[in-house]
Parts: C-alpha cells; structure tokens; sequence
C-alpha cells in the first residue's frame, strides 16, 4: 500500500508541472480528499437512517397516491389525491381526532400530577421504605399490556366483576359507549404512571439540594420550597412528560383497546392509531392507511414543534 | 448550510432511488392455471400448512397435529410444516387474512390455507387463491365430494365455488344454535326438553329466567362487530331478506327485514331480557351459568360443556326463527385453499386437501373436536361416527339445520371488510347503544356503497 501511493506520487506531481488543466483537476482531487473524510464517518449512520427511517417514509408517502391491497400479485393502480379526498370525507376521522385529544387530557394526571405528587411524596420516606414504594408504583409497568387487562376485564365484567360490587352499581363499563374510553384511559394510566413516577424521580435527584437548603436558611417553608425553588427546576422534565404524552398517549392505549374493546363499542375508542391499524391490516387497504399515515405524520409534526417551543420558554434551567 | 447541500441531496436521492422498489409488482396475477401432474413415487415434496387450529391450543392442535403425522405415514414422499396464522390476535382466526397478506408480499405463502367463508370473494379476487378445478381437474375434485362411502351433505359442496369453479374444500364448520342452561330452565319453571322455536317464545322464556331467577335471560350473539355478519346474515334471511343483491351489486342490509330485525333484537334489550353485554362477556357469563340462553356458534360447544360440569346441564336447540316463517341458518366455518407455485407442490397440496377431507379424518376431527361431519352419512355408519352421534345429543338439532343451511355471504371487493365492520357497528349501535334502527343501517349502506366495486357511488 505505502509503497504503491510512492509510486503513484511523481506521475501526478509531473502532470502538474505540465499544465493548467491537470492542476486543476489535481486541487479538484485534492479538495474532494480534505472534504470527504466528514461525510464518510457520516455514511453508515445516513444509510442506516434512510434506509429504516426515511425510505419507508417516501414509500408511505408513494403509497398514499395508490389504490392497493399490499397483494404483491396485484398491481397498485395510480388514484392521485382519491385516498386523502375519501379519507377527509369520512366523518370517523374527525370522530377518531376527538377522542385522541380526550385520551391525552385523561393521561395528563396520570402521567404529570400523580407522578409529581407521589415523587414528592416518596422523597420524604426514608431507608428501605423508599425503596419499597417506588417499587409498587414501577410494578404496573412490569405487567403486560395484555395480561393486564384480561385482570382488568375480570374486575370490569358487568355481572361478577369486583368494580361493579364495590361501588353497587351494574354498568357494562367495556361495553357502555359512555365509559368504554374512561376505563381505558384508567387503565392505560394505572399501566405507564409507574413510569411517570420513574423520570420525576430521575429529574427530582438532577436537582442540587443547595438551592433548597439555601431557601430554607432564609426561612421558607417546605411548601414554598416545592413551589418556587423544586418546581421550576423541575420544569424541563415535565414538560418532557406532556410531549410524551401528547404524542404517545393514544400509542400507548394500542394494545388494550385491542384486546378489551377492539375500538368498540360502536367505535368509541377508536382513536387515530386504532383507526390507522384498521384501515391498514384489517381492511387490507394500505393507500388509504398510508395517506391517514402521512396526514398524521404532518399533523404530529407541527404539534411536537409547537410543544417543543412552548416547552423551551416555559423550563427553567439550572445552568 | 450549504455545507451540508451536498449530503441532503444524497440522502434524498436515496430515498427517491429505493422508494419505488419493494413496493406492489406490475406483473399480472390472473391467467390459465395448468394442471399439476401427479407425483412420482420417489418424488419428495415439501408443503407448509397453515390453519388458525394450530393456534388453539389443547384439543385443536392435538388432533390436527395427529392427523397431519397419519397423512405423511401414508404418503412418505410429502413432508408438511404446519403452522398457525402470524399475528397475536386473541382469536388466531382472525389473523388470517393479514397473514396469508404478508407471506404473499414476501413471496412465500403457504402451500395450503384455512380460510372463512366471509373471505371468499377476497382470497379468489385478490389474493389469488388457485382453481381446484383446474389444478387436478373438475372430476378429481367432484370425486372428492362424493368420498369413498360417503358422499358430502349437498349444501356444503359448492361452499367453496367461485363463478362455477371451485376454489376452496369446505372443511370445517358449524351452524347457530339455540344453547340453553336447562338448571335455569327448570328453576324458572320452564320446560328445556321443549326449547323456543320462535323469537317471541325466546323473549317469554328469558323474562320468566330473568323474573324468577335473577340470572340474565338470553343473549344474541350475532350483533356485534367482534360477532362477524354470519349469524346476523341468518336472522336476515329468516325474516325474508338479504344483506347483499343476488349480483353483488347493491348493498341491502338497510331494507325492511334488517331494519325488523334489528328492531325486534333492540327490543329485547329494551325490556331488559337480553343483557348489553361483549362477545366474550356473554360466551364466559353463559359458561358461567348466570345466562339462560345464548345463540352461538356450534364450535363453541366444548367451551360450554366444559364450564357446565357439575353445576347445570347445557341443552341445545336449532335456531329460533320469526314468527311462523322457517328459520333459515347459516354456516360459519373455513375452507382449504391452495396457493402453490410449484407444480410439484400443488399436487402434495391436493393430496393433503384430499386426506384432512376424507372419511377418516372426519372421523377423528368430530369425535376429538366436535365439528360437524360434512359427510353427514358419517354419523349413520356404524364403523364411522353412530356411536359417537348416539351419545352425543346436541348433534341432532345440527344435521337438522344442515337440510335448510344458505351459504354465508362474503361481502364484496377488497374493502369488504370495511363494509361488513360497518353493518354490524351499525346494528350494534342500533340494538345495544339505542340508536334508531333503521336510521343507523341507511347511514352505514350509505357510507359503505362506495366501497362496492361498480356499486352507484
């Protein structure tokens, strides 16, 4: 190698003495040399990102423009923009865009106020205790999805259940268009609090306790520690936590209205993800999925950039 | 900014240069299929067999499994991978479809599957399910149905025809029953060797359950999108109407029967007699015995018996009809159908079709699950199913119906899924959530005959 580029110097340093042009295109080389090495470290990791991220994102997008059953025997015919007219024109959309914002404000306590509260709180207990509570609030979060809720089905079913017995009532809560959506909000809360719970936690210990020792030397109270030293500098994270649950929530809820309600009864729980997952492997029609795909995709994108605004202007930041 | 041109117009090219492929192909998927030649002897061929059996677990698996080792014990040359449908559903029969979807887009299906009558128009059209007819010949075929003694019930033969050909085998199979819980029966002062034969009789005999023994009265289970249409279909047909035109053109689930229908099942619920309850809530609570009477499919049989045991005595019952009209049932169940692209693997297919079809495995599928013989002579045979059919009592009321049994209608072209989800969320809507019957079907025809191919949009 090393004696091969010796040989191959003098040809090159002569044609540069020869004339204009081969210099040039000598420099040419030369500066593709000095520029390459940055874009060939960034290479794998490019290909890697257009190849699981941003082909299969053209492909939907190709998608969305086509009228196909994912059959590869049958052909895609071409429809133009027929996908997006018929899917804005279904009154589900608009249905299922509802109830997505619905199951978001239910998990906001979930995910944020009960997560902050039971943070503060276990602060307070000392030694193992601590420990041990923590730990019964992760628990949940350890349990299946699906094995959660055939639990859940059992303590909600209509005639034996122990929800009913308790509170002396006989709702069909699965099956009750009016508290389908409440139960899995419930339940997908009782399922990702312990979570929750975890990065409050994680961003309570980021916090330096000097701040807190210094306002109680001067006098506040323990109230009015968690006010206005512990709450703004833990700002950042909650608002990390609503982004998550604004763009995950109806994620999240996926696998229980899959196996508790099927997005019943009579399509109340059927939000965007539900709706999506219906259009795309239950009725075989992946165009019309991937133009739902590609509208959520834009929608998404400006929800997250404004949240992300909002969440940079409204943190404190301990720097 | 600039700096970086270079790499976003590269990365975009890539995008752009790989988006296109892996995509749907342009090649055509119709055409002559030809006739697979018989196997030679020493010819060895292997096939993969997909049926949701293999995802139940217990009896289901058990016998097919046994059954598909007796097949390569009589055939040494086909070796058989049996498989159950990808997926998690809680139901393996309802990943199917997406299944057999995805191994297609990878080139690879199953060389046989076992798929439902609903799907029939679907798996011919687009998922290119082969000719029978075809492929070993019209003879084989019909041969087949006649068996070795004896022959297929004639209503199940054509079950599988698409346009005057066959695609699928009818395989397995049941039809709506009338299960009742004769303990509450009989507490409630009611006779459960003389069972409802009407839907007024229905409703007066779950009141009396209900009244005097505080238990659930009876519950429908053909009403609900998780139900599917097939049983709904057969209380259509038995007020006298249809869901679909004879053409397939025209949807008609929102002329008067349905409407009749649906409003007389509504009423029930109104009154408090049938319990707003899931599927799977009603099928559990009635294993449970805290429900009087449930119409389900005959292949939840085992289920109930189990959760009967010592505690109530199941009955069974043909399905009730209105007023004095014949009720008229129909079947849910699944067919074989073949998807080989190999010639040599076509045969093997048949020959395993021809074997999960026969007498013999009939034999051991009824006596070990309980599906219906579709060689009705079967259970009159003494060397066959007559000691089992003798002390089996809930078979009677099955072969009954299997005289009058229509065919479960698919529902048409590939969003057919979209349109039969919408009629039974519309009839559910209707009977369990209290919208106005008639009102919530013409919304759901409307919304769904633009998904009709050639359907007036």
């Amino acid at each position: 190698m090393v004696s091969g580029t010796f040989v191959e110097a003098p040809p090159l340093a002569l044609a540069g003495e020869a004339g204009v042009r081969p210099a040039s295109r000598e420099t040419g080389r030369s500066r593709a040399r000095r520029l390459a090495p940055p874009y060939l470290y960034l290479l794998p990791a490019v290909v890697l990102l257009v190849v699981w991220t941003y082909q299969p994102l053209a492909q939907t997008f190709v998608l969305s423009l086509h009228s196909w059953n994912l059959v590869p025997s049958t052909p895609m015919e071409p429809v133009g923009l027929a996908n997006y007219e018929q899917l804005l024109s279904t009154p589900e959309l608009g249905r299922s865009v509802w109830r997505t914002v619905v199951v978001i404000l239910g998990m906001l306590p979930f995910t944020v106020l009960i997560p902050v509260a039971v943070a503060l709180l276990t602060r307070r207990v000392r030694g193992r205790a601590q420990g041990v509570y923590r730990a019964l609030v992760f628990a949940p979060m350890l349990v299946a999805p699906v094995a959660g809720a055939a639990v859940w089905q059992w303590l909600l079913d209509p005639s034996a259940g122990a929800v009913n017995r308790i509170l002396g009532t006989d709702v069909n809560w699965l099956n009750t268009t009016g508290t389908a959506q409440l139960a899995i909000i419930v339940i997908t809360g009782w399922h990702v609090a312990g979570f929750a719970v975890l990065v409050v936690t994680a961003g309570l210990a980021g916090i330096n306790p000097d701040y807190a020792a210094a306002a109680k030397v001067d006098g506040a109270s323990r109230g009015q520690v968690t006010r206005w030293v512990t709450l703004p500098l833990l700002s950042p994270t909650l608002a990390f936590l609503v982004l998550m649950t604004v763009l995950l929530s109806a994620q999240w809820t996926f696998p229980l209205i899959d196996t508790l309600t099927q997005g019943g009864p009579v399509g109340s729980t059927t939000n965007l993800y539900y709706l999506l997952w219906e259009y795309g492997f239950r009725s075989h029609d992946a165009g019309l999925a991937a133009a739902a795909g590609v509208l959520f995709f834009a929608g998404f994108i400006v929800v997250a950039a404004v949240l992300t605004r909002l969440a940079e202007r409204l943190s404190h930041h301990d720097d | 900014m600039r700096r970086s041109l270079p790499a976003l117009a590269s990365a975009v090219a890539l995008t752009l240069a790989t988006s296109a492929c892996g995509l749907g192909s342009t090649g055509d998927g119709g055409g002559a299929v030809s006739r697979a030649p018989e196997l030679d002897p020493g010819q060895q061929v292997s096939i993969v067999f997909e049926s949701y059996n293999f995802g139940q677990a217990g009896a289901w698996t058990d016998t097919f499994t046994e059954l598909i080792a007796a097949f390569e014990q009589e055939h040494p040359n086909i070796s058989v991978t049996a498989q159950k449908p990808q997926g998690n559903s809680a139901n393996p029969a309802t990943d199917t479809i997406s299944s057999l979807q995805s191994q297609l887009s990878a080139g690879s299906p199953p060389d046989v599957a076992q798929l439902g009558f609903s799907d029939l128009d679907f798996t011919v059209n687009e998922l290119g399910a082969l000719p029978l007819d075809d492929l070993v010949g019209k003879d084989t075929v019909q041969a087949n149905f006649d068996g070795e003694r004896h022959a297929y019930a004639p209503p199940a033969r054509t079950l599988g025809d698409w346009e005057g050909k066959t695609y699928g085998v009818p395989f397995v199979f049941s039809t709506p029953m009338l299960y009742l819980n004769t303990k509450l029966f009989a507490d409630a002062g009611l006779d459960a060797r003389r069972p409802p034969r009407t839907w007024e009789e229905v409703r007066d005999a779950a009141r009396a359950i209900q009244q005097r023994t505080g238990k659930d009265g009876a519950y429908v289970d053909c009403l609900t999108k998780a139900a599917k249409d097939w049983c709904f279909q057969a209380l259509v047909r038995s007020q006298g109407g249809t869901v679909l035109s004879e053409d397939r053109s025209r949807l008609t689930f929102a002329e008067q029967p349905a409407v009749e229908v649906v409003r007389s099942m509504q009423e029930m619920v109104r009154e408090g007699v049938m319990p707003n309850r899931t599927q799977m809530q009603a099928v559990d609570a009635f294993a449970r015995g805290d429900l009087g009477m449930i119409l389900e499919s005959s292949a939840i049989q085992g289920t109930f018996l189990k959760g009967a045991g010592q505690d109530w005595e199941l009955g069974a019952a043909p399905m009730p009809g209105f007023g004095d009209a014949t009720p008229v049932p129909t079947n849910s169940g699944a067919a074989l159908f073949v998807f080989s692209q190999d010639q040599a693997k076509q045969r093997a297919a048949w020959e395993l079709i021809r074997f999960l079809t026969s007498e013999r495995a009939y034999t051991t599928i009824a006596t070990k699950i309980g599906y219906l013989p579709l060689r009705t002579g079967l259970v009159e045979d003494p060397e066959g199913l007559a000691d089992w059919a003798a002390r089996n009592p809930y078979l009677e009321p099955n072969l009954e119906q299997l005289e009058h049994l229509e065919p479960w209608v698919s529902m048409p072209g590939p969003s057919y899924l979209r349109i039969r989800d919408g009629l039974m969320q519309a009839v559910e809507n209707a009977v369990f959530q209290g919208a106005d019957p008639a009102e919530s079907l013409r919304s759901a025809q409307r919304d769904a005959t633009a998904l009709v191919p050639g359907g007036d949009k």
